[in-house]
């Protein structure tokens, strides 16, 4: 790849523990360009998290090296380079006892972001997820939905260039699932940053993404690199009815379900 | 997606009902007692009627008994102040270390469970006879329980949240400090309410053993001179103080701890 933003090289890690070593990751190779939208599919446990976690600095790989716009940083990302990564759980993750602006000013002071623009900047970022009359509310009064476009708020409010998912819709019910999916989707496209998302949802991956990775079992390694040549204006609620959808979709359950077995 | 806010039922708390449920029940208690002792014939040596005991009790309050009820008030009060900040104070410190808390923690479970109370006698050998011991009392009865609920607060964070501040970069006392610490607020709580148990206990055994101030002196005094109406009187005012202690720890936990788990 020509302008690849992000390199990954032979990213492996395991787990040591006083009997056995676990080998979760072997050998990953990646390569993303900038403002691609990235999925990772593969089947549960099979390390996808593990590797979301390695890029976005929260564990170290055992080995193998991380290269950020040509910048060689090594098995683990440090700390300064940490603020142009921004991660949204699983579970939302929000701290229940602060607002949901306040949890939004939690990432820009843990980075010890101290801008007179730190408050027109919580705005706005609730504004790209809809919540912004919900600035005051505490997360025990807000739905699960609301709840985790709180946690994509708060990943972008340090204005990373990566945004990191992991999993980010997969606690929630099918309906708001399938809404906040193509939420996702205008959010790319109003900011413009370079996402890596973990799913596991097939659908989900042909809606949103440029490429898919898919991983194998335990342990995890590249098996399929799919090209989505979807183009963007047809990804939308009509998007069941593409054809390229459909054929990639059906190529890729028989992918997934033949390593399960 | 609806914009509106969400409902917030502020009636609920403010309800009137709330305060008025729980007099009217003390009300039919005391009015239901009067009847029984009455007529029962029971001697008022043994148990005097409601209204006898509120009789004598207010006599002897605007005498002098006044003065052993502020003295236990502020033993308690001032004995549960430093418990509070000790224990908490401790339970920080021996929290940063693994090795340390899992070496404390039987310790102070030990601490706790050993009624603190049996050592009074000991201490007045070791310290003296100065009345203010008694808050020393209270401090040895209360501390343990404290920190160790704490503890407990600060070492159980879930493991998500901790990975959330890692991937912002938090030092490890921004951590502590904005995560481990409001985490740890419902268990702190917890662990001051038990407290206010023992500091009551405390108070009146001190006050048996040192003798000369305080309602547990009063109540032997009313022993001797058979004044039956003041010992039950005493035992209500000790009660109240209790109450009174436990009210002010709920009402600042309702500030403090805003969300539901």
């Amino acid at each position: 790849m020509q302008n690849s933003y992000i390199k990954i090289k032979k990213i492996s890690k395991s787990f040591q523990s006083k009997k056995e070593k676990l080998d979760v990751i072997k050998g990953i190779d990646m390569e993303i360009a900038e403002k691609e939208f990235v999925c990772i599919l593969g089947p549960s446990g099979c390390g996808k998290s593990t590797y979301l976690k390695i890029l976005g600095g929260i564990i170290p790989a055992s080995s193998g090296e991380i290269i950020l716009d040509n910048e060689n940083l090594g098995e683990e990302i440090p700390p300064r380079h940490l603020k142009d990564f921004g991660f949204v759980f699983q579970n939302d993750n929000l701290l229940p006892w602060r607002t949901a602006a306040k949890n939004l000013s939690f990432t820009l002071e843990m980075m010890k972001i101290k801008d007179e623009n730190n408050k027109q900047r919580i705005l706005d970022m609730m504004e790209i997820v809809g919540l912004q009359d919900y600035m005051d509310v505490f997360p025990h009064e807000l739905s699960g939905g609301m709840k985790q476009r709180v946690g994509i708020a708060r990943a972008l409010v340090h204005n990373p260039d990566v945004l990191l998912m992991d999993q980010p819709l997969g606690a929630l019910d099918a309906i708001t699932r399938k809404m906040l999916s193509f939420e996702i989707l205008n959010i790319w496209k109003k900011t413009q940053k370079t996402i890596v998302m973990v799913t596991n949802n097939v659908e989900e991956a042909l809606l949103l993404a440029n490429r898919i990775y898919i991983f194998s079992p335990l342990p995890a390694t590249i098996t399929h690199e799919i090209n989505v040549d979807i183009p963007l204006d047809q990804r939308n609620t009509e998007i069941f009815n593409n054809k390229r959808f459909n054929e990639l979709r059906h190529d890729i359950n028989l992918i997934v379900r033949s390593s399960e077995e | 997606m609806t914009n509106k806010k969400p409902v917030k039922n502020k009636n609920k708390k403010r309800d009137p009902i709330n305060w008025i449920a729980p007099i009217v029940m003390l009300v039919i208690i005391v009015v239901v007692l009067e009847v029984l002792v009455r007529v029962s014939g029971i001697n008022r040596i043994v148990l005097p009627t409601p209204s006898a005991i509120f009789a004598f009790t207010s006599d002897a309050f605007l005498a002098d008994l006044w003065f052993h009820f502020l003295y236990n008030f502020k033993v308690i009060f001032v004995g549960m102040l430093i418990a509070v900040t000790l224990g908490m104070l401790l339970a920080a410190i021996c929290s940063q270390f693994n090795i340390v808390v899992k070496a404390i923690t039987p310790v102070v479970i030990l601490l706790v469970v050993t009624p603190m109370i049996t050592l009074i006698p000991l201490m007045q050998l070791w310290l003296g006879s100065n009345p203010n011991i008694r808050i020393l009392v209270v401090m040895i009865s209360c501390t343990p329980i404290i920190m160790l609920n704490t503890l407990t607060g600060f070492t159980n964070i879930e493991t998500s949240k901790l990975e959330l501040a890692r991937s912002m970069g938090a030092s490890k006392l921004q951590i502590f400090a904005k995560v481990i610490f409001p985490n740890a607020m419902p268990q702190v709580f917890t662990g001051i309410k038990l407290g206010c148990i023992f500091s009551t206990i405390g108070s009146v055994t001190a006050d048996f053993v040192y003798g000369m101030q305080g309602l547990g002196f009063k109540i032997q005094q009313y022993t001797k001179y058979v004044m039956t109406e003041q010992i039950y009187g005493s035992i209500i005012l000790i009660a109240i103080i209790g109450f009174l202690l436990y009210k002010i720890v709920a009402m600042i936990e309702k500030k403090v701890v805003i969300w539901k788990i």
